[in-house]
């Protein structure tokens, strides 16, 4: 009860917390915008103000998201602390000095220092980013330098007498002369770029390290970087060009915070690389274009002297013509240059697919050439067995549970048959494209590997079923030998006993003793003989000298139940007329004995080139094939000879033996 | 000699019982199981008992386990196992006790020589299938002490391992007693063992040598 309590409490204040700080820089915004408006550039004024604000909502999401990533709550206590610092209190000194209200110089001095906490926020940001820990503890001392640094910057800068054109009055209200303030600002700024410095630096040492999604995340974070880097140096330098330039600005500016949010919550639904990939092939097409415009327009323009809407059109007409064959090479470089590692993963498994024609690789090894090439150590690669249908892995141990929550699957076909399924773990769509594509490659040693399997368990199963009947014989021989011994050899040495004590009654007693011996021996012999008889005949239906059809009423003659025999006429093999007459025999004592049925049908049929026998009885069902029972000793009979048994069995449904033996067309 | 016989096929047993009477022997006791012999032996004092060495439950070695039972409650008592196939491993270390005896069971039609090792049984002698004997010295290598008996040491060897005397060898091979002893003699030294006057530990030393022998 309190568990649950002191959950919802946890949950609303990590809901609660960021959407407060995010309204506070709303409302200081908003209140900054009005401050502003008209006392300063507009365009300015509203940039700043929508920066902090996605700056704030990015860090509010990733806050309430994940409350243990540190990235989302500095994004949301430095976005408020630029709100209100550099935007509200920029606005307030403006304002108030324009409509001569008090705290012009608080205002103006808040705004002039707004700067220094904004880059400490960028220095644990970039340490930071992506899960809130520094990369290894040898960065540690690096936040350090920036904090000391900052304290040291701090008073430097803004309560330094230098401090003049910021303010209004043309004079820092808040300079302290007697404060060396020179000498902390350039330790200060020297600490504190340093570790701006050191942070970046910390990044680029992350990336280098990363994989997987990590490397992802730090993609995204490194896109928007490399924007900012080139489009805040071109807006400084083409500021009075063009004014229209400021809008690179502000798109670089909150590209960074939405970046790293994108890369925090929703890495794997966009592909950063196709981004990437687009925007180097579209923004190098463009560039290339526009010189060419510019040179055309320019040679043109000078060579010809003709009228402008003349070189115009040529120069247009150059571009449209160069724009696919440009875009087309361009493309190209970058693929070349961008993705390299697919190129080469790709490469690689062709290489492997020449060593396993050369037989120097083993098409088992299919499965460690896909964890390396797609660096995934737990990926794994079952194969498809048609004939049982089952998933076994490449050692043909059957595969367990596949729906693992955590790995994505990838059915393997090959014209239009699975052949196997590749386990991954959950990939982007670039990764997903990469495993496909090596698949599609090495799709031959995925079949070989599965054609493997499929030999290997076929000859385990035949071993098995060899030495399944090799121990049925040797137990017929046991058995055998147990009814030779305990049956007829007994039976023989009663009447040798019987004889001597008949050779002894003739010496000692009456001829009519001797000759009851006798007769009591005579019966024995019969006895004996008919003992001899069945055992005989288990060991080979002389029935079936016959045929099938003779040697199977024969046997229904043999069961007190009603049999309903049918049966063709026509001979098969020995062999497969020998195993039919067993699968009779055997359907037979499992109905009488086991299944107590009252009607039982047993038929022979011939259907395209198999002979199909059925037992079908009406009795309590639920039979199985528990090893070394005589269905199992059938089943391996049937399969010896190349054939199928199956066993229907529901309880209380009856049982249906039916088992297709190959005869031949 | 009064004789218990365990069987469990009732022709046979009744074949035996007759048997036994016929040679003018007392048949105190008939059984179908080895569960019962025991208390059977303790309450008729028999002689002689002579067990089927597969009965019931699992007509396996149930005869020769209560013949060992047997042998150790009543030292003296006299055992002939009867059995449908030859066995040496069980019978081997049984027979060296003395006073036991393991038998195929159609011996049994050679009435007098079955009688005569049941006597000899009950007495404290021993009796061994000639089969057993047989499979004993058979298949032996070259350089085998074996192979340097005549024919003739080589029967007597096999009668002895049997269990019979130096009188009974020489009846069975119409020969006189001397002429067996000086065979005996010859055999043991060629042999190299320790010629006893002692019967049954005569047998002992020849079972001892064939089977620590036997390939």
């Amino acid at each position: 009860m309190r568990r649950r309590h002191t959950e919802a409490v946890r949950r609303l204040y990590v809901t609660l917390v960021p959407g407060l700080l995010l309204g506070l820089t709303v409302v200081s915004e908003v209140a900054a915008v009005l401050l502003c408006w008209d006392l300063t550039s507009r365009f300015n004024t509203v940039m700043y103000a929508v920066s902090a604000v996605v700056m704030a909502g990015a860090g509010a999401l990733v806050a309430a998201r994940q409350p243990g990533n540190p990235i989302g709550w500095l994004f949301c206590v430095f976005a408020l602390l630029n709100a209100l610092m550099g935007d509200a209190a920029l606005g307030w000194g403006l304002r108030a000095a324009a409509e001569g209200w008090p705290g012009v110089a608080v205002g103006e001095w808040l705004a002039t220092t707004s700067w220094l906490p904004s880059g400490l926020g960028w220095i644990l940001t970039f340490l930071l980013f992506p899960d809130g820990h520094l990369p290894s503890r040898r960065w540690l001392p690096v936040p350090w330098l920036g904090a000391v640094g900052f304290v040291l910057a701090v008073p430097g800068w803004s309560m330094s007498p230098d401090r003049t054109g910021e303010f209004v009055s043309g004079r820092n209200p808040l300079a302290v002369e007697a404060l060396p303030t020179d000498a902390l600002l350039s330790v200060g700024m020297t600490l504190f770029i340093g570790a701006l410095l050191a942070s970046a630096a910390s990044l680029v040492v992350r990336f280098r390290r990363s994989t997987g999604d990590e490397r992802q995340q730090l993609k995204w974070f490194a896109a928007a970087a490399a924007y900012a880097s080139v489009a805040l140096p071109t807006t400084f330098v083409l500021w009075s060009v063009t004014p229209g330039i400021e809008l690179l600005a502000a798109t670089a500016i909150t590209a960074l915070p939405l970046a790293a949010c994108v890369a925090i919550l929703r890495y794997r639904l966009y592909d950063i690389d196709v981004i990437v990939d687009r925007t180097v092939v579209y923004g190098t097409v463009t560039g290339m274009l526009a010189a060419t415009y510019g040179l055309t327009t320019l040679v043109l323009g000078t060579r010809l002297r003709t009228g402008s809407g003349w070189v115009t059109a040529a120069a247009t007409l150059v571009v449209a013509v160069a724009f696919r064959p440009l875009r087309d090479r361009v493309q190209d470089v970058v693929d070349r240059r961008f993705h390299r590692a697919r190129y080469q993963a790709v490469r690689r498994m062709a290489d492997f697919l020449e060593a396993l024609r050369a037989g120097r690789a083993a098409p088992e090894e299919v499965q460690g050439v896909l964890r390396e090439l797609t660096d995934d150590p737990r990926l794994e690669l079952v194969v498809f067995l048609p004939e049982s249908q089952l998933y076994v892995d490449v050692n043909g141990v059957p595969a367990a549970d596949q729906q693992d929550e955590q790995r994505e699957r990838i059915d393997v076909e090959r014209a239009g048959l699975p052949i196997g399924r590749v386990l991954h773990r959950a990939a982007t769509q670039q990764d997903q494209t990469l495993l496909r594509s090596l698949i599609e490659t090495g799709g031959l040693a995925i079949e070989i590997s599965r054609l493997h399997v499929e030999l290997r368990r076929q000859l385990a199963e035949v071993q098995e079923s060899r030495a399944r009947i090799v121990n049925a014989g040797t137990e017929e021989r046991r058995r055998l030998e147990r009814d030779l011994h305990d049956g007829a050899q007994q039976r023989l040495v009663s009447i040798g006993l019987a004889l001597r004590h008949a050779q002894h009654q003739l010496g000692t007693s009456t001829v009519e003793h001797a000759t009851r011996t006798l007769d009591e021996a005579i019966v024995e012999v019969k006895l004996a003989i008919d003992e001899l008889r069945e055992l005989a005949r288990g060991l080979s239906p002389a029935q079936l000298d016959a045929g099938l059809a003779p040697a199977f009423l024969d046997l229904a003659r043999r069961v007190s139940v009603r049999v309903e025999v049918t049966a063709p006429r026509e001979r098969f093999d020995r062999g497969i007329e020998a195993a039919a007459y067993f699968i009779g025999c055997e359907g037979l004592t499992n109905a009488v004995k086991h299944a107590q049925a009252t009607s039982i049908s047993l038929s022979a049929r011939r259907e395209d080139g198999r002979l199909i026998v059925t037992v079908i009885d009406n009795g309590i069902g639920g039979a199985t094939p528990v090893p070394g029972s005589g269905l199992s000793g059938l089943s391996d009979r049937v399969a010896a000879l190349g054939g199928a048994l199956r066993i229907d069995s529901r309880r209380g449904a009856g049982t249906t033996l039916t088992a297709e033996l190959p005869c031949g067309s | 000699m009064r004789i218990v016989i365990a069987e469990d096929q009732v022709l046979l047993r009744a074949g035996l019982g007759r048997l036994f009477a016929d040679g003018g022997h007392d048949v105190v006791a008939s059984l179908g199981d080895a569960d019962s012999l025991p208390a059977t032996v303790s309450s008729t004092d028999p002689d002689l008992v002579v067990v089927d060495i597969r009965m019931p439950p699992t007509f396996t070695d149930e005869g020769a386990r209560a013949a060992r039972e047997l042998k150790r409650l009543h030292p003296s008592l006299g055992v002939l196992v009867l059995s449908q196939h030859i066995e040496t491993t069980h019978t081997i270390d049984l027979i060296s006790l003395g006073g036991f005896g393991y038998l195929l069971k159609d011996r049994v039609l050679e009435v007098d020589d079955f009688l005569s090792a049941a006597e000899r049984v009950a007495r404290g002698g021993s009796a061994l299938d000639p089969h057993v004997v047989a499979t004993l010295l058979s298949g032996r290598r070259g350089d085998d002490p074996l192979a340097a008996l005549t024919d003739r040491e080589r029967t007597v060897l096999q009668l002895m391992a049997e269990g019979l005397t130096n009188t009974g060898i020489a009846k069975r091979l119409h020969l006189s007693e001397r002429t067996i002893e000086a065979h005996v003699r010859h055999l043991f030294t060629k042999l190299d063992m320790p010629d006893s006057e002692d019967d049954h530990r005569r047998v002992r030393a020849v079972l001892a040598h064939l089977s620590a022998t036997q390939p």
